[in-house]
């Protein structure tokens, strides 16, 4: 059977124009999908059932049993963790929020080591965003910085920039400038027309330096900025004053570089500048399909994007406090539920002693690095295969992903809501 | 020798997040890219183990070259291998400096850890599908 207009549940592109072919309960083939899109739904490499650590060996549980003991773990724990979300669909992650709420738990989700900083910068500055639909209609100067979209978000080219005709943009190939800012060539940088190298950590002079040009102060700009020519800075500048409709997209090149928040700061900053000239948008290049989702479910239930405290019984929030890495690596909670997101890999080596050291159940449907970590893990189904629910593309248009056959794993959801339900009578 | 350790994404290493014990997550994940010029320097080859080494830890990686890169940089895709090295600190921000860690880089002759067996010695026990 084919089913048309799927949801790629990968990056925060969340195309949402595969093809795909199913026979009972597996994927046969994928059309207008990349290389991840291809992955994702033709792997086939679940856990099979819920798993547990008994000293130095692994046993199978049941569903049961690994529920109520990921139950009574979080229970016992005097500052648990939950951590993830941005794998997982909004109906889902509104759960543990609730969850976190009645345990007293710390709620965090990927953003801490992704997009943070950049919703750091939104809080004190704001964001001069659109959607991706704008961009694709009417961008002429396009500017990806710290971000390589060809590798990390193959089809964002293709469906919303360079490759993309629009509506006012008929011949998008030829219409739209392309400006890479990057401290290294990749293979987004090539297919550039204006490529920036800029030195490691310099981002933050550079933005400083074109906000400078921009406001009409550029003598005061020396011959070389962190790498950068004079000449090209500029340059650049000009390219983006002359633009119609101009289109800033950044990544984690510069939420993590040195600087962090207030590189971004500085982005928003320039974008605001140049629209004293032309219209010029920002927006983060966002990477877990439902990272979005994760910041407004979490905000609209606690007041907070990420790393939500309920420790006092109230929504509190610090990042560099109570961010996920600061936590395990403070050593400070004593039991951590990872739903939908993998530490193990993408935290450094202290936190993964620390989850090693303390029970860590892992609600996932994969064998990841966080496996070797955990105590328990339950297999669940993979949103956007044989699960559904609402996500938010990198943009914050919500979208539904489907579910293209019944498989025999429950869901997220399922999962979560007979966790909550054992917590919450206990807590009474 | 001294370097700047950057990492990011790559396809190769997204296409494998699914199957991380698969040996092919493993070459993405523990390979550092670095400038040939820096290559001869160190007197390594594609595909020779380095030990690298950071002021927080050390893991040994195997070597691809880059032209991309300038000298005295060098890459390692996000993941395990890269978070070995990378500091937990973070400035008060949440978020680690993931892209600037000066390490030092020397050829060896150890293997290249299985992502089992670097997860091992955090403490924690191979699950093997
Ligand atoms: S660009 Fe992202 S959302 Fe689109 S098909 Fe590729 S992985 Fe999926």
């Amino acid at each position: 059977m084919k089913i048309e207009d799927v949801v790629c549940s990968f990056c925060g592109c969340l195309c949402d124009d595969l093809v795909v072919e199913v026979d009972g309960t597996r994927v046969v083939s994928v059309e207008n999908g990349c290389t991840l899109a291809n992955e994702k739904f033709l792997g086939d490499h679940r856990l099979k059932t819920p798993i547990r650590r008994s000293g130095n060996s692994w046993t199978k549980i049941s569903y049961e049993e690994a529920i109520a003991e990921t139950a009574a773990i979080l229970l016992d724990a005097d500052r648990p963790l939950l951590y993830g979300w941005s794998g997982t669909f909004g109906e889902a992650q509104s759960i543990g929020v609730h969850l976190a709420e009645i345990l007293g738990a710390v709620i965090d989700n990927t953003s801490t080591v992704c997009h943070g900083p950049s919703i750091l910068a939104i809080q004190e500055v704001g964001h001069p965003g659109c959607t991706l639909g704008q961009v694709k209609n009417r961008a002429d100067v396009v500017v990806y910085w710290g971000a390589n979209p060809v590798d990390a978000h193959p089809r964002h080219m293709s469906r919303y920039t360079t490759y993309c005709d629009g509506f006012f943009r008929k011949d998008a190939f030829k219409e739209r400038k392309v400006i890479v800012v990057d401290v290294r060539e990749t293979e987004s940088s090539n297919i550039a027309d204006e490529f920036m190298k800029v030195n490691p950590g310099g981002d933050y002079a550079v933005l400083s330096a074109l906000r400078a040009i921009v406001r009409g102060k550029g003598d005061i700009i020396p011959a070389r900025v962190e790498g950068v020519s004079r000449e090209q800075l500029f340059r650049v500048a000009d390219i983006c004053k002359s633009a119609k409709f101009g289109a800033f997209f950044f990544g984690v090149g510069l939420t993590m570089a040195p600087g962090k928040n207030k590189n971004i700061r500085n982005a928003i900053e320039l974008t605001e500048e140049l629209s004293r000239h032309t219209k010029f948008t920002i927006s983060p290049m966002r990477g877990h399909w439902n990272v979005y989702g994760s910041n407004e479910v979490f905000t609209w239930i606690s007041g907070y994007p990420y790393a939500v405290d309920f420790a006092r019984g109230i929504a509190f929030y610090n990042p560099g406090e109570t961010t996920s890495v600061d936590i395990l690596k403070r050593e400070e909670c004593d039991a951590c539920l990872v739903v939908a997101s993998d530490p193990g890999a993408h935290f450094p080596k202290a936190c993964a002693e620390h989850l090693a050291r303390i029970p860590t159940i892992q609600i996932d449907p994969h064998v990841n690095v966080t496996t070797h970590l955990a105590h328990i893990q339950i297999p669940v189904a993979v949103a956007g295969i044989d699960a559904e629910g609402t996500a938010y593309r990198m943009d914050g248009v919500p979208i539904r992903t489907r579910k293209l056959f019944q498989g025999s794993y429950p869901d997220d959801l399922v999962v979560l809501e007979k966790l909550y339900a054992i917590v919450k009578e206990a807590k009474g | 020798m001294r370097f700047l350790l950057n990492t990011g994404r790559t396809i190769k290493q997204g296409s494998f997040v699914e199957r991380k014990n698969n040996p092919s997550y493993q070459v993405a994940a523990a390979t550092i890219l670095m400038n040939p010029v820096d290559m001869l320097e160190i007197m390594v080859e594609e595909g020779n183990h380095v030990r690298v080494k950071s002021d927080t830890g050390e893991v040994v990686l195997q070597v691809s070259p880059d032209n991309g890169l300038t000298r005295g940089r060098v890459f390692v895709s996000l993941g395990p291998y890269a978070n070995h090295i990378v500091s937990p600190e973070t400035h008060g921000t949440g978020m680690p400096d993931f892209k600037v860690t000066p390490v030092s880089i020397e050829p060896t002759d150890d293997p290249v850890l299985t992502v089992s067996s670097l997860m091992e010695r955090c403490g924690g026990l191979p699950y093997e599908d």
